[in-house]
């Protein structure tokens, strides 16, 4: 559905000398390598995550992969187009929601943009019907396509730019950063709209987000992108297989004891008895369980994985300069 | 083809019809701005008679053709507004990212950034401009032919407008810091106000061939009165279509180059 080779963009940025004449006569441009030959490949149905830091590259991916940005070198086809072309049988099945940017008509109610892709999208009167219901249902937002777009808040306006995106039913959704600035309840109302389209509609979704929760919540497959390469591919699971290599074992202690006998353990992370939490190797794991059940009196035994955030932060750290 | 023509029509004009819904919203800039448009016409209405009837002929122009010449600008500069309102919000679009989105649909990006958004406070002035300018022209003893070729050249002066306004829209797309470029063209514009024979020679070789808004503005009116020559008139069709084809490469160009705000 989504095949990508060696995709690389370069974008040209115009540098300020500070040097008045300088910058009108002699201006100076530098090349901002945004994607470095990013190859991937995503199938139907999938809803795949895109986790970086800013200017990691992942809206500039979204952005060749829809058609918008002209891509420097490599290859990319998107339901067999070519992006860029900007073929109207390829836009026709595909979609794109940014988040806190619109396609909405600002002064009028959200039903008159609805009505408007209606036309553009060539649906019949059955389909948009049927469409409109759906969605407004999934959002119980059946009020608000009649209220002005300008007096509806940020989340509000966010639902409308969804359905706005979904009514022509897209078998290629790309979402960046769709929860960004809205509250805890609009990301979750947002998050379970996606997960509840996707198994409706069977679409294949792009998400990109800062909030890791999103990607958590929503999607089986990662893709880590960080100064324009891949840095991960692969199962949110099978991550922490790959890049985790310690485990948080958590105890509760039945009475206090001698802190050489705990320490030997290791240093704790935190220690309030009675509750003790060590930061271990994976390799240790064994000798330490072992350790703890021979010489240390305890309610409770706990071991953890380390959190996902915690590897890809430091995933991100390894790949600094 | 004409499926596609017939469906890029109809989102023309839901383009049109939520143009007019949002433009109904404020009654009161409706107001303002009409009327700051009827009296800008007016005012200078009345200096071009003011200069004209002091002097019978001012470089080979009469009053009544001067004033032809003025209607004709005004139809023009006004029917170009009208339709390609949209090219003055362009820029907003551009750093706001919301073009992406619009870039994103299946239809001409034109439909939208060029014609997408109407101004009919325009076609409440163009209907009064375009009976006056009749009413001028019938004073006057004229040709069929040569009304007909005065028609033809204001449809080709429409198409150099066009062309400039689409190039206003590649400039958007390869700079944002060049700000209303579109100011640039209407202030050029204004001078074709005037017959381009009251400009030195130099400024007049400039409005016929490299800014040609004498060939939109002066040249329809001159084939009225049958001063224009048949080499000027296929000159005036090549332009047009030079141009044209120019501005749409620029356009092409600058989606290439384009690198999205935010990106």
């Amino acid at each position: 559905m989504i095949v990508v080779k060696n995709l690389t963009k370069i974008y040209k940025v115009y540098r300020k000398t500070g040097n008045l004449i300088n910058d009108i006569f002699f201006r100076r441009y530098e090349d901002i390598l945004a994607l470095d030959k990013v190859s991937f490949e995503i199938g139907k149905n999938e809803l795949v995550g895109f986790i970086g830091p800013n200017g990691a590259g992942k809206t500039t991916t979204l952005k060749i992969l829809s058609g918008i940005l002209y891509p420097t070198s490599g290859k990319v086809f998107v339901l067999g187009f070519s992006p860029f072309e900007k073929k109207e049988a390829f836009l026709k099945q595909i979609s794109f929601v940014m988040g806190q940017r619109n396609q909405l008509i600002w002064d009028l109610p959200a039903i008159d943009t609805f009505l408007l892709n209606k036309e553009i999208y060539e649906l019949d009167e059955e389909k948009f019907k049927k469409n409109l219901q759906k969605l407004t249902a999934i959002f119980s937002a059946e009020k608000l396509i009649q209220k002005p777009v300008k007096m509806l808040s940020l989340g509000e306006r966010m639902k409308m730019e969804f359905i706005a995106a979904l009514l022509h039913q897209p078998k290629i959704v790309f979402l960046d950063e769709p929860t960004i600035g809205l509250d805890i309840f609009s990301q979750e109302a947002i998050r379970n709209f996606i997960k509840d389209y996707q198994k409706e509609f069977k679409a294949t979704i792009i998400l990109t987000s800062h909030y890791l929760e999103d990607v958590k919540r929503l999607s089986k497959r990662l893709i880590i992108i960080n100064k324009g390469k891949i840095l991960y591919d692969g199962s949110l699971t099978a991550i922490l297989q790959k890049f985790s290599s310690v485990k948080y074992v958590s105890l509760i202690l039945e009475k206090e004891i001698k802190k050489e006998v705990l320490f030997k353990i290791g240093k704790p992370i935190a220690y309030q008895f009675p509750k003790v939490v060590f930061r271990i190797q994976k390799k240790d794991l064994p000798q330490v369980v072992t350790y703890i059940n021979d010489q240390i009196p305890y309610l409770d035994l706990a071991i953890e994985d380390e959190k996902i955030e915690e590897v890809i932060k430091n995933l991100f750290e390894n790949h600094k300069d | 083809m004409f499926k596609k023509i017939k469906r890029n029509l109809k989102i023309f004009l839901l383009f049109g019809y939520q143009s007019l819904k949002t433009t109904g919203q404020s009654r009161q800039a409706i107001f303002i701005f009409t009327l700051g448009k009827i009296l800008r016409f007016i005012f200078l209405f009345g200096v071009i008679f003011l200069v004209f009837s002091k002097t019978k002929i001012i470089a080979g122009w009469s009053l009544k053709q001067a004033v032809i010449l003025y209607l004709t600008f005004n139809f023009i500069d006004t029917f170009s507004q009208l339709l390609y309102r949209e090219v003055y919000r362009f820029r907003p679009q551009v750093i706001s990212g919301n073009l992406d989105l619009i870039l994103v649909k299946p239809y001409h990006p034109f439909l939208r950034v060029l014609v997408g958004g109407v101004d009919f406070l325009d076609l409440l002035l163009l209907v009064p401009y375009f009976f006056i300018l009749l009413f001028f022209i019938f004073q006057e003893k004229i040709s069929f032919f040569s009304f007909f070729l005065y028609l033809t050249l204001v449809m080709n002066g429409l198409i150099i407008s066009t062309a400039f306004h689409i190039s206003v829209l590649a400039l958007g797309l390869l700079t944002t810091e060049v700000d209303n470029a579109i100011m640039i063209y209407r202030d050029i514009l204004n001078l074709g106000r005037f017959p381009i024979e009251i400009y030195q020679q130099i400024i007049s070789f400039i409005f016929t061939f490299i800014i040609p808004i004498g060939v939109m503005i002066t040249f329809p009116v001159k084939a009225l009165f049958h001063f224009l020559s048949f080499n000027n008139v296929v000159f005036s069709f090549f332009i047009s279509f030079f141009l044209l084809l120019l501005s749409i490469k620029f356009w092409q160009i600058g989606l290439k180059k384009y690198q999205s705000a935010g990106g």
